[in-house]
């Protein structure tokens, strides 16, 4: 199943939503969450929830607004949690 | 949820102290270990074999347990074991290799899976199953673009017709009433007439002021998008985005600085940093400036309402979708040239459940965008203003002296018309024109502010009889009355519904009349075409230089430069094109 998991995202032909995809492994979506969090602990998936923020607070208000944090730049696009998939260990850059 | 469970008859369950009631079987391999390390636990280190359960103890070791193998050193027969557990683990990894914990836990999840199936039933949840079948036409991977795309021109179509009447109210109070109360106070202090009226007047409240006439058209654009955030929507067009960026072999989180990048190019590029990869960085970096940033909204409105007046919004849609083409047009150059390797690795995402927006979350969206607009005008747009008043009023040559030059003779037209030959294939090769595509480098808004400036005409001149400032506070609130009621009127615009009469060209203001006539001479009286070249221009050259400073901030200097002369030169070349082969094919 964990496994399954992890194939169903590598072979997708593009981006996965996690609902859809508890339904179609039919897995309760706690249960997913739970696996897709080991997969989170061994390297293999990469969360992602607020990067934007967090570089966009570095700027410093490079864009000339008073910048007071993660959270106050305006044009920062706040996504829902997401997750990326890192390349296996044997599949490194040259 | 309703949840029912039926266990089904008792199995062993592994405690430390009493008979196992569940037992999870994992493969014959896998407990052919288990059984050699938790004998030699049981035999060798008594005390370990008292404290833990030594079938969880042993699966724990394979695993890999960190403190528990700490634990396992310092106990008495510890060595002993851990030379055990080493051989367990040497013949596991001949069948599994290094996924020995990835084994053992999907054999728990396995087994957790099937007992679920077997026992638990759930009732159906309705809510889920209506956001389920709007999401399968949302996200589609064939169907989802197109219907992004609809959703943009709604943004467009809205942003353009219904703010129009806001538009020209801002317009008219800062001509009018601004401009003639500022005159009148100067007038008071003793300052009329001079140069510090010359300066306030077509200075500061003519640039800055042009700027802030598409104040109601951005808080148009963002309450428009501020519904499509807060309903839920936009999570699902980044994924319908994610999938076409994928197609073109950019790395997943690409997506997010690009989509940045429509609002403003600076915090796009630093969100640049998220992707590991240099490659995907620096190729991210490059396409960035092509997502036309807000900035440059203003831009489009002016061109469009005034040579496509008929079909503005449809035109700047048409701009935006272009500088997408653009980049993904470069974007596939640069892959298959410069940035050969790396590939699309797939992104999950968790979509929000689909709500309805609320007038708070709305409201904060629009106002922090706005006033982060309005912040701009009123510094490096205030400042850039007063700079252009300087060059012209900066005698070069004649007779004249400062603030009292013909503007031909001033420095700014003196340094414009440097620039202006170099657009001559393009229709707009005017110094007016050259001298706003240049100052746009400080901010894409300040080309509108110079060219309010340059084509300034004082609409005061006209006027034969002195009003009072009540007469203008009442004209403001009888004025925004008007507006108020023709933007009602203009929201069945939206779908092709026209209950305006058609008065034409009474909303054109000088400043409208004045571009007209300078592109239509440049253009050699082919201004619409001229007008589409220029707009073409103001997508694809540099963004600004807070941009630039961001580019060599992330990208490097090198890869700043290179930017900064391919998008000059793509500009120039499409904006060529489209002037030319317009030309060719007998449009305009």
């Amino acid at each position: 199943m964990l496994k399954q998991v992890l194939y169903e995202i590598e072979s997708a032909q593009g981006p996965v939503n996690l609902d859809a995809l508890g339904r179609k492994l039919n897995i309760d979506r706690s249960a997913l969450d739970g696996m897709i969090q080991f997969w989170v602990r061994k390297g293999r998936l990469q969360i992602q929830d607020q990067p934007q923020a967090e570089t966009a607070a570095v700027c410093g208000g490079a864009c000339r607004i008073n910048c007071a944090g993660p959270q106050s730049c305006p044009f920062v696009m706040h996504l829902p949690l997401t997750y990326y998939l890192n390349p296996a260990p044997d599949e490194g850059e040259e | 949820m309703d949840i029912n469970i039926n266990l089904p008859e008792p199995h062993f369950l592994m405690t430390s102290s009493v008979q196992p009631r569940l037992q999870i079987q994992y493969s014959p391999e896998v407990e052919r270990e288990i059984t050699c390390v938790l004998s030699a636990i049981v035999a060798a280190s008594p005390q370990l074999a008292a404290t833990y359960n030594p079938r969880w103890l042993a699966i724990q070791l394979l695993e890999g347990d960190e403190p528990l193998l700490a634990e396992l050193q310092a106990a008495a027969g510890g060595p002993t074991v851990m030379q055990t557990l080493a051989d367990s683990l040497a013949r596991l990894r001949e069948i599994y290799g290094e996924d020995i914990d990835v084994t053992l836990a999907d054999s728990r999840y396995n087994f957790v899976h099937q007992l679920v199936s077997q026992t638990v039933t759930r009732a159906p949840d309705a809510s889920a199953g209506w956001s389920d079948r709007a999401d399968k036409i949302f996200t589609h991977r064939y169907v989802g673009i197109p219907i992004f795309l609809l959703v943009m021109w709604i943004v467009f179509k809205t942003t353009t017709d219904v703010a129009t009447p806001y538009l020209d109210w801002v317009d008219t109070i800062v001509s009018g009433p601004i401009s003639r109360q500022t005159i009148a106070l100067l007038e008071v202090l003793g300052l009329g007439g001079g140069w510090m009226e010359s300066l306030l007047v077509d200075g500061v409240i003519a640039g800055v002021g042009g700027v802030l006439v598409f104040v109601p058209v951005l808080m148009s654009l963002y309450l428009v998008l501020a519904i499509l955030e807060d309903s839920g929507y936009m999570a699902r067009a980044a994924f319908v985005m994610d999938y076409f960026m994928g197609k073109l072999g950019l790395h997943g989180k690409s997506f997010l600085p690009l989509i940045v990048g429509f609002g403003c190019t600076v915090p796009a590029l630093y969100a640049t940093r998220t992707l590991e990869n240099e490659r995907d960085r620096i190729l991210t970096g490059l396409l960035v400036p092509f997502m036309s940033c807000g900035a440059r909204l203003p831009v489009y409105v002016l061109f469009a309402a005034i040579f496509f007046p008929r079909h503005a919004g449809l035109v700047i849609f048409g701009i935006y979708l272009f500088g997408i083409l653009m980049a993904v047009l470069l974007g596939l150059l640069l892959r298959q040239t410069l940035f050969k390797k790396g590939e699309a690795l797939p992104l999950l995402m968790e979509f929000p459940p689909y709500r309805m927006p609320t007038l708070k979350n709305i409201w904060h969206y629009v106002w922090e965008r706005t006033s982060a607009f309005i912040h701009n005008a009123t510094t490096v747009i205030l400042a850039a203003s007063i700079v252009i008043w300087l060059l012209m009023a900066i005698p070069i040559r004649g007779n004249g002296t400062f603030a009292e030059t013909d503007l031909s003779d001033s420095a700014f037209v003196t340094l414009a018309q440097t620039v202006a030959p170099a657009m001559s294939l393009q229709g707009f090769g005017n110094w007016e024109a050259g001298g706003a595509l240049v100052t746009g480098l400080v901010a894409k808004e300040v080309v509108i502010s110079t060219l309010a400036q340059v084509y300034n005409v004082a609409d005061t001149d006209t006027e034969t009889e002195p009003v009072s400032l009540g007469e203008d506070a009442l004209f403001v609130v009888t004025s925004f009355t008007e507006a108020t009621l023709d933007t009602l009127k203009s929201v069945p615009l939206i779908i092709g519904i026209n209950l305006f009469e058609d008065d034409g060209a009474d909303t054109n203001s000088d400043l409208k009349q004045a571009i007209r006539q300078g592109f239509q001479q440049s253009s050699g009286g082919h201004g619409s075409l001229a007008a589409l070249a220029f707009m073409v221009f103001v997508l694809l050259y540099t963004p600004c230089m807070a941009s630039l400073a961001a580019e060599r901030h992330e990208l490097g200097a090198k890869w700043m430069w290179f930017s900064v002369v391919g998008q000059l030169a793509l500009a120039w070349l499409m904006s060529m094109l489209v002037f030319q082969v317009g030309l060719l094919l007998g449009w305009g």
